[in-house]
């Protein structure tokens, strides 16, 4: 039973509030959608979740414990992938592993073959076994990406965060990439939290919304809460009729998507 | 501004209206500027004027010490003899008549010396090594020396270089400051710059009394100064590093060494073995100077041939040398744009036959 508890979260970037008093709580394998405007906190809280950022006040609980710090039972994929360029898809996999071994083990990669294995199924989970030895340099961006679930999912964790997982993606790729991070989770029953800012991709994918805007939390509920209104909210007053076309929208990015098998 | 700009602008506004700008000296009747683009316009005149000032300024202060730095070195007042060097020059080049009548440089006296002194090719070696596989692998160890003086150069070089990696990889990674804190990280920047102060050719001096005047003098001086040089370059190239895939580690929950190699090394692996590649050629010419003081190889039968005034030979050995440099560095070139190119790499064997092919297209283009 992994909950995620955030309580009176706030971070200051000197002068710049990032998050001001955040609560929430996200019960176990639920996948949490995190929506709001670039400079809305989106990437600070989930910053203050891994543990890569200390928070200025609040507490976060994984599992009843406080993060301070990464830990090797919460994920993270990013926006930028952060995958090791020259390595091969394999490679990049295998390095989830990291944590389970010293130094010389992960370096000359005399892993066990269980842990090889795994690094391989993860690779399948996405799809991408057939190139496994294939440099990361030479993959598309939607395969980096993919390359990037992959390893985390080797770390074997309770907990996925993804930051903007699909920012830097064509809409075909954005669609790919979030079907197998929502598969993923499901698969292993993982808590998952990823912040998105297309709404439509949100609302396909996600179960649960958190509105963030100025750093403070302005929404928090189920797919059939998510009105237009409450988007018009997250997003301010930008013109928001397009982006929120519901199904139509769903159909479209669909057509665009040809990879992915329905 | 032309009327170039003028249609250019034109063409913009009929598009989608772009704000069009008229030169202030062509004033046009039917569109006057709007006052903001002049203003804009004015501005860009004017910091304009003011770079084209900083660089006269810049100019004017180089100039200044070029006077200074040729007077302290005597250029200008110095007893130029032009004609005697112009005579000496001819010493290098020994001519022949051609059909008897048509005078050239007389290639075939370089040819007989490089081959009667094995500069390039040693063929008693050569023979010995290939007419036996036990000779080859193991009895007769120091396939170089097939190669002749040539072949002691470059082996002064290639081990002085790989001698020297592993020094320079261990200081190069302490001395950034991402790898050490600041403080600490200057012990090893430190020691790399003192190493550096110092010439390979001071080096060779330094080590006469530990292994005498000769190749292993010199690569031991060439495999010092590799981690002075290398070791440098290893450091500002992870001064450069991205911050993303350290986090990514730190999220694996990799240890510190895990955090150096995968996080930081790992972005700069290929970017390494290109600059070992690029200090390697550097050794073999350093290995040249080297001879040239008494080491070994080309540049000791350079230094030998000039003191007997045998110019023709001494240039028969630096024609030995630009082979041998050139040889050096389109390997190593070919290598480095073939480690950096992120298209599909092509098989040794396809890089043999498809040569021709690739050399006659770039020969085209």
């Amino acid at each position: 039973m992994v909950r995620i508890e955030v309580d009176e979260l706030t971070k200051e970037y000197g002068e710049t509030v990032a998050l001001d008093d955040v609560s929430f709580t996200i019960e176990d394998g639920e996948f949490v959608v995190v929506l709001g405007v670039s400079g809305s906190g989106k990437s600070t809280l989930l910053r203050c979740l891994s543990g890569l950022t200390e928070p200025t006040a609040g507490e976060i609980l994984v599992d009843g414990t406080p993060v301070h710090g990464p830990r090797k039972e919460v994920a993270m994929i990013f926006q930028q992938h952060n995958i090791i360029d020259d390595m091969s898809a394999y490679g990049n996999a295998l390095s989830g592993s990291i944590t389970r071994y010293g130094f010389l083990k992960s370096f000359l990669r005399v892993q066990d073959t269980a842990e090889k294995q795994q690094a391989l199924e993860a690779l399948k989970t996405v799809d991408l076994l057939d190139e496994a030895q294939q440099k990361a340099r030479r993959m598309s961006g939607g395969q980096q990406q993919r390359v990037g679930i992959a390893r985390a999912l080797v770390q074997q964790p309770d907990v996925l965060l993804a930051d903007e997982p699909v920012s830097s993606l064509d809409p075909g790729s954005a669609q790919q990439v979030m079907r197998y991070l929502q598969t993923a989770a499901e698969d292993r029953n993982l808590t998952a939290l990823s912040s998105l800012h297309q709404v439509n991709l949100a609302r396909k994918f996600g179960e649960r919304f958190i509105g963030l805007r100025d750093g403070k939390k302005v929404f928090d509920g189920y797919r059939d809460e998510l009105t237009i209104d409450v988007v018009d909210d997250i997003y301010g007053d930008i013109e928001t009729e397009g982006m929120f076309v519901g199904t139509t929208a769903d159909e479209q990015a669909t057509s665009l998507d040809e990879e992915v098998a329905p | 501004m032309t009327d170039d700009t003028d249609s250019e602008s034109d063409t913009l506004q009929a598009d989608g209206g772009t704000a069009t700008q008229t030169p202030p000296e062509t004033p046009d009747d039917e569109q006057s500027p709007d006052k903001e683009v002049a203003g804009a316009l004015e501005k860009i005149r004017r910091a304009r004027k003011r770079r084209a000032l900083g660089w006269l300024a810049t100019i004017g202060v180089v100039g200044f010490l070029f006077v200074q730095a040729i007077f302290a070195v005597r250029l200008p007042d110095e007893n130029y003899q032009i004609d005697f060097f112009i005579d000496s020059l001819g010493d290098f080049f020994p001519t022949t008549d051609y059909f008897g009548v048509v005078p050239f440089i007389d290639f075939g006296e370089y040819l007989d010396y490089i081959l009667e002194n094995n500069l390039i090719f040693d063929s008693d070696k050569f023979f010995e090594l290939f007419g036996d596989p036990m000779a080859f692998f193991f009895d007769g160890l120091g396939m170089f020396d097939m190669f002749g003086q040539a072949g002691i150069t470059l082996a002064m070089g290639l081990a002085g270089t790989i001698m020297g990696f592993p020094l320079a990889l261990t200081f190069g990674t302490l001395g950034s400051e991402r790898v050490t804190p600041f403080p600490f990280n200057f012990l090893f920047r430190g020691t790399m710059s003192a190493i550096r102060s110092i010439p390979a050719i001071i080096w060779l001096l330094i080590l006469i009394p530990f292994a005498g005047l000769g190749p292993a003098s010199a690569t031991f001086a060439i495999a010092v100064d590799t981690v002075g040089n290398l070791g440098r370059l290893f450091v500002d190239e992870l001064e450069e590093i991205e911050e993303g895939p350290i986090e990514a580690m730190d999220m694996a929950g990799a240890n510190y060494p895990q955090r150096v190699f995968f996080g930081m090394i790992s972005q700069v692996r290929t970017s390494f073995i290109a600059w070992t590649l690029y200090i390697l050629e550097i050794n073999v010419r350093i290995a040249v100077t080297l001879g040239a003081f008494g080491a070994g190889g080309l540049g000791e039968v350079v230094d030998v041939e000039r003191g007997l005034f045998n110019f023709d030979h001494v240039m028969a050995t630096l024609i030995c040398i630009f082979v041998l440099v050139i040889s050096v560095e389109i390997f190593s070139q070919r290598l480095r744009s073939r480690l950096r190119s992120d298209e599909q790499k092509m098989g040794l064997w396809e890089l043999i036959t498809g040569f021709p092919d690739r050399m006659s297209e770039s020969l085209l283009k």
